[in-house]
């Protein structure tokens, strides 16, 4: 007994060196709160929290560079392979992004360690939620994000912060709360908890009932949230509308990252396990609802956050096609999709900032803007063109991988719905363009004499054009970053380890 | 020993309670109330699964992390209703209707 006690201590311990990206986001957390209250210097806090972020970001990209097969973490708690590595980077580089943003943004400035300390923990909980395999993991790791999202929302401290922050929590207690009574389910039919394990899928296999059919639509709503993806989009456009937008900007990538990554891993292992209810099928009516819900609604809108908060809602769809292709390739250019989605995102949004900081918030205020400030209205665009998906641009290029895996799905298993699906992406890429490209058609086209004298944009031209490049080079050499993501194999993401550390 | 379905049963009862709480009761904290009925639904279902497979205590020891993060929750909760309550002065979510398309 003893022996056996010693052995797991030392699996643990050893366990927590695999952990570094994390244990160092961990420290970060009580780093900068400490920090903040010693120094109320607000350089040295978001320096520190840049740090942070930017050696998470390292040890990320080492561990992805040297590691050669899945580890197995704290007793089959954590699963550490290239695919949640690729995701902890995605999120580590936006987390880097949103520091640089708030950098520039005044308004946060009276809690700024509080701020930053829950932006750091928002990503720690995107860091485990990937690599969960675990369902106590999973909520604990949803909740990590859940709960530090609700007080980010709040944290513009006005009348519309405090509603933000009350939808965004009602709804989002009540989606764990279903997931977790799917969880509960899934257990009883199990005994295991482990999602990924033999056991798990053994049993499963053995149950297949329309109790277990509910209990995983449970389970996938709770991912689906996070994602926000259709039927449980709701909060989106209100939530965006109260945060700050940095905070903004996190929310449309932080969180929809750690959603695809879990959901990519459940949904594998529900489609591995149970062949007579068409887990395909269903994520593809829930991508075609996103996608058309998120496009047409944005077509309304006036403001521009609620327009972003509604092309997210279609951009989740986008990246739902990735995984509902059940392809290895569809899993690697959902990676690229998101990539490009993070960059192009940032470009746009740092510039929405920047623009509702001279009191441009409605998308007719933009009217004529366009030869005042040409550089940013010239970046947005290329943002925007991106979003909708035109070339030359990396959001083109996303676009065309993923459907090119939708078809070879189409054709492997000759399901009508992924056809449609396909059909409703295309349209839909039409739609968006109406909505994207109204910002800058107000901005360029229309004439109106203003007199603002521009300030320094220094920092957001530079800013911009790092990502513009980016989003350029991903169209015009793909492969660079496909070399990357290529080195995922398919096997790591749902079959189980072949080697348990410790 | 008291067989597994009357705890199944009890735990559905008490998930649609929390449900038809949450759906029909106006104010936030009985929102919040029926959200912890929901939660302790799942416990409930956590702990009488434990019995069929008495092999790990998991449905246990997840039960118990449930219990903290939903303590969390409720705590973070309250503080939000107490801040809508300082600009709206009511806690009824209908009634907080500022953002909208």
């Amino acid at each position: 007994m003893e022996n056996g006690l010693s052995l797991t201590l030392d699996h643990i311990f050893s366990s927590l060196f695999e952990l570094s990206p994390e244990v160092i986001l961990s420290i970060g957390i009580l780093l900068v709160i400490v920090v903040g209250l010693v120094k109320k210097d607000h350089a040295i806090t978001t320096l520190l929290t840049l740090l942070i972020f930017s050696f998470s970001f390292l040890f990320v990209l080492s561990d992805l560079d040297t590691l050669q097969q899945p580890l197995l973490l704290f007793q089959g708690m954590l699963r550490k392979d290239t695919f949640s590595l690729y995701l902890s980077a995605l999120v580590d580089a936006a987390g880097i992004l949103t520091v640089l943003m708030s950098w520039r943004n005044q308004r946060e400035q009276s809690h700024l360690q509080e701020y930053y300390a829950l932006i750091i923990t928002v990503a720690l909980g995107a860091h485990l939620l990937v690599m969960s395999t675990n369902f106590v993991m999973v909520f604990l790791s949803l909740e990590l994000i859940s709960i530090s999202s609700y007080v980010l929302t709040g944290f513009s401290f006005d009348k519309k912060g405090a509603e933000g922050s009350l939808k965004y929590f009602l709804f989002g207690s009540v989606a764990s709360a279903v997931m977790l009574y799917g969880i509960s389910l899934f257990y009883g039919f199990t005994g295991t908890l482990e999602f990924l394990s033999e056991e798990f899928l053994k049993n499963l296999a053995g149950n297949i009932t329309p109790l277990f059919f509910i209990a995983g639509l449970m389970v996938v709503s709770g991912f689906l949230y996070k994602l926000a993806a259709a039927p449980l989009h709701p909060w989106a456009p209100d939530v965006y509308e109260a945060s700050p937008m940095p905070v903004v900007a996190f929310f449309s990538t932080v969180p929809k990252l750690a959603g695809i990554g879990v959901l990519t891993r459940f949904a594998m292992t529900l489609k591995m396990a149970d062949q007579s209810y068409d887990w395909q099928s269903i994520l593809s009516v829930i991508a075609i609802l996103s996608l058309t819900i998120g496009n047409f609604s944005a077509l309304l809108q006036k403001n521009t956050k609620r327009l972003m908060a509604y092309s997210s809602i279609a951009q989740a769809g986008f990246l739902l096609i990735g995984v509902v292709a059940f392809l290895p390739q569809g899993i690697h250019f959902m990676l690229f999709y998101a990539t490009v989605y993070v960059a192009m995102n940032f470009v746009v949004f740092i510039y929405l900032q920047y623009f509702e900081k001279n009191g441009f918030v409605t998308i007719a205020e933009f009217e004529g803007i366009g030869k005042t400030f040409l550089w940013p209205c010239v970046f947005l665009l290329i943002g925007f063109v991106s979003l909708t998906g035109l070339p030359p641009t990396g959001g083109f290029t996303a676009k065309l991988f993923i459907f090119s895996s939708l078809w070879d799905a189409y054709q492997l298993s000759g399901k009508n719905i992924l056809l449609w699906l396909l059909i409703f992406g295309l349209l839909n890429t039409v739609v968006s363009l109406f909505y994207y490209l109204r910002i800058p058609y107000y901005a360029f086209i229309k004439n109106r004499s203003i007199n603002i004298t521009t300030n320094i944009l220094a920092f957001e031209n530079l800013f911009g054009l790092v990502l513009v490049l980016l989003i350029l080079l991903f169209f015009f050499s793909p492969g660079l970053l496909m070399g990357w993501i290529n080195k995922i194999t398919f096997v790591s993401v749902i079959r189980f380890p072949l080697s348990v550390i410790g | 020993m008291v067989p597994v379905y009357h705890f199944l049963w009890l735990g559905a009862f008490l998930f649609c309670a929390g449900l038809m709480v949450i759906i029909t009761k106006r104010n936030a904290i009985m929102v919040l109330l029926g959200i912890e009925l929901m939660l302790n639904a799942s416990n409930l279902n956590l702990v009488a699964f434990n019995q069929l497979h008495p092999a790990h205590l998991s449905g246990q020891m997840f039960a118990l992390f449930v219990i903290i993060v939903a303590v969390c929750e409720a705590a973070v909760g309250l503080a939000i209703v107490l801040r809508v309550y300082q600009h709206y002065q009511t806690s009824v979510p209908d009634e907080v209707t500022d953002l909208k398309d």
